[in-house]
């Protein structure tokens, strides 16, 4: 029988399985590395949001608006076709982490910012009458604090990271929509290569978004 | 363990969903096909358009103005003969553009009569699509920048080849490059602009696609190698079921060649 989800479409898909083996391979990669940028990102750069530093809170400000009020797309094709013209040729690999970690960098900072405003202030005022520098207050009281409240959106934006990835299809990224694309573009068995392709994702997604649900719950009957 | 169970019958049931979507896909052109073969011609007939996707970027096969937001080329003009065929009027087309990704799924659900679309006609794709006779033939050609002091292909090794998606040029690069002993490593791209900002960025050495295609995209800074590989024909393309509306088309290119009108067709549109 023909149509788009013919049977000798799905056996072509799984004698090619290892095509998708490695782009799935290669965004779980992408994923983990961008998402550290991203946690190192969003923390340093919330907490600096939440200060009293005029300057650094002029940075944090740029920084976030900046990535928050362009597209994702233009930021990886910046980094990708834009910065070969100033001498700089970052590996495709280091696009993808740097340009979906910078990207949520910018939403996890005012996600860790949110957090660290709903501590009540008069634990930063003590931390101080204790002798804690900012930094150390930051470390030891605040953050842990922090940490309850901002937990869950933050799964949250761990998730969307991991499907964001798959703009690098745009620019031969290797990884999971890339090979989905390329495999089925040549043969057209385009049905199986993309429900085949938004199984794995879900596979990645779904188990950390219940983990986010599970979370909020919990943070739901602590408050 | 409960919450594995869970997250396992959320798999189980999407993936039981999506085979009960492909079944019912599955049925329906079988069941047409048997009631009346014409039925695909038919239903041209009844809506008085021959609806055909065409390629938009592609200068002198199919290409969109921009100053006047009208497409045309070659592809279109034979578009137009097969409405005449059907229709008796050549100006009863309704084109919109398609991409190498889009133009199966939009065959496969009916939204386009017919794909032509520089399709190149493979073994494969013929298993999903019927494809003409070809009405064009084109080798795959290489651009690479002045300055790279490439000539040939085995000037090649380590380089990096950027070629579009569902192009059928890797294929035949990679045996050329074999061929010649040297190693090439291939990235895929969406569209023809892509590849050429790529190539102008340095990200690829090589911009590789149909000859008639790439001519397009020479600028001062670039020049064309003169080798040419493994000739690609162009097919017209059109859903499986439709096996009327595949022989009616034939037949209009098979004329086309006959008379000479292709040809006409090809020297018009000032491709070589």
């Amino acid at each position: 029988m023909n149509g788009p989800f013919a049977d000798y479409k799905w056996a072509a898909l799984a004698h090619d399985w290892a095509v998708f083996g490695e782009g799935f391979a290669n965004t779980v990669m992408v994923s983990c590395l961008a998402l550290a940028l991203a946690l190192a990102l969003g923390v340093l750069f919330g907490v600096l949001g939440s200060s009293n530093w005029k300057v650094f809170k002029g940075i944090t400000r740029v920084y976030v608006e900046a990535i928050q009020n362009t597209p994702l797309v233009i930021q990886v094709f910046f980094l990708y076709h834009g910065l070969p013209h100033l001498g700089i040729m970052l590996p495709v690999f280091a696009v993808g982490v740097l340009g979906v970690g910078m990207y949520h960098g910018a939403y996890i900072s005012e996600v860790v910012r949110a957090g660290i405003q709903a501590v009540p202030r008069g634990q930063l005022e003590a931390a101080y009458s204790q002798g804690f520098s900012f930094w150390g207050a930051m470390r030891y009281i605040i953050l842990p604090q922090a940490k309850r409240m901002a937990f869950p959106p933050l799964t949250n934006q761990a998730v969307s990271l991991i499907k964001n990835t798959s703009v690098l299809a745009m620019v031969a990224g290797g990884e999971l929509m890339y090979q989905a694309d390329s495999w089925s573009s040549t043969n057209l068995y385009y049905g199986p290569a993309y429900i085949a392709t938004g199984v794995l994702y879900l596979m990645l997604c779904l188990p950390l978004a219940t983990y986010a649900r599970k979370l909020e719950r919990k943070a739901a009957v602590n408050v | 363990m409960k919450r594995i169970s869970v997250f396992l019958l959320c798999i189980v049931t999407v993936i039981g969903l999506l085979a009960a979507g492909c079944g019912s896909a599955d049925n329906k052109p079988a069941q047409s096909a048997q009631a009346d073969t014409a039925a695909d011609i038919k239903a041209i007939k009844d809506r008085g358009v021959l609806k055909v996707g065409v390629k938009v970027d592609v200068p002198k096969f199919g290409f969109k103005d921009p100053q006047t937001n009208k497409i045309d080329g070659l592809e279109i003009d034979i578009a137009r003969a097969v409405a005449k065929k059907i229709l008796g009027d050549p100006t009863k087309i309704d084109v919109q553009g398609v991409t190498a990704k889009t133009r199966g799924p939009l065959l496969d659900n009916g939204e386009v009569d017919l794909v032509i679309a520089t399709f190149t006609i493979t073994e494969e794709r013929k298993q999903s699509y019927n494809f003409s006779d070809p009405y064009f033939k084109d080798g795959v050609a290489m651009m690479v920048k002045k300055s790279s002091g490439i000539e040939a292909v085995k000037d090649m090794n380590g380089k990096k080849i950027g070629v579009a998606q569902s192009a059928t040029s890797r294929k035949a690069l990679q045996e050329e490059a074999d061929k010649a002993g040297v190693k090439v490593q291939f990235l895929e791209f969406g569209t023809y602009p892509e590849i050429k900002t790529a190539l102008d960025s340095g990200r690829i050495d090589v911009f590789s696609v149909d000859g008639s295609i790439l001519a397009g995209y020479l600028d001062d800074s670039t020049t064309i190698l003169k080798d040419r590989f493994a000739p690609q024909e162009y097919g017209v393309a059109s859903k499986k079921s439709n096996a009327a509306l595949a022989k009616a088309v034939n037949e209009v290119i098979a004329d086309m060649k006959k008379n000479g009108e292709l040809d006409k067709l090809v020297q018009k549109w000032g491709i070589k």
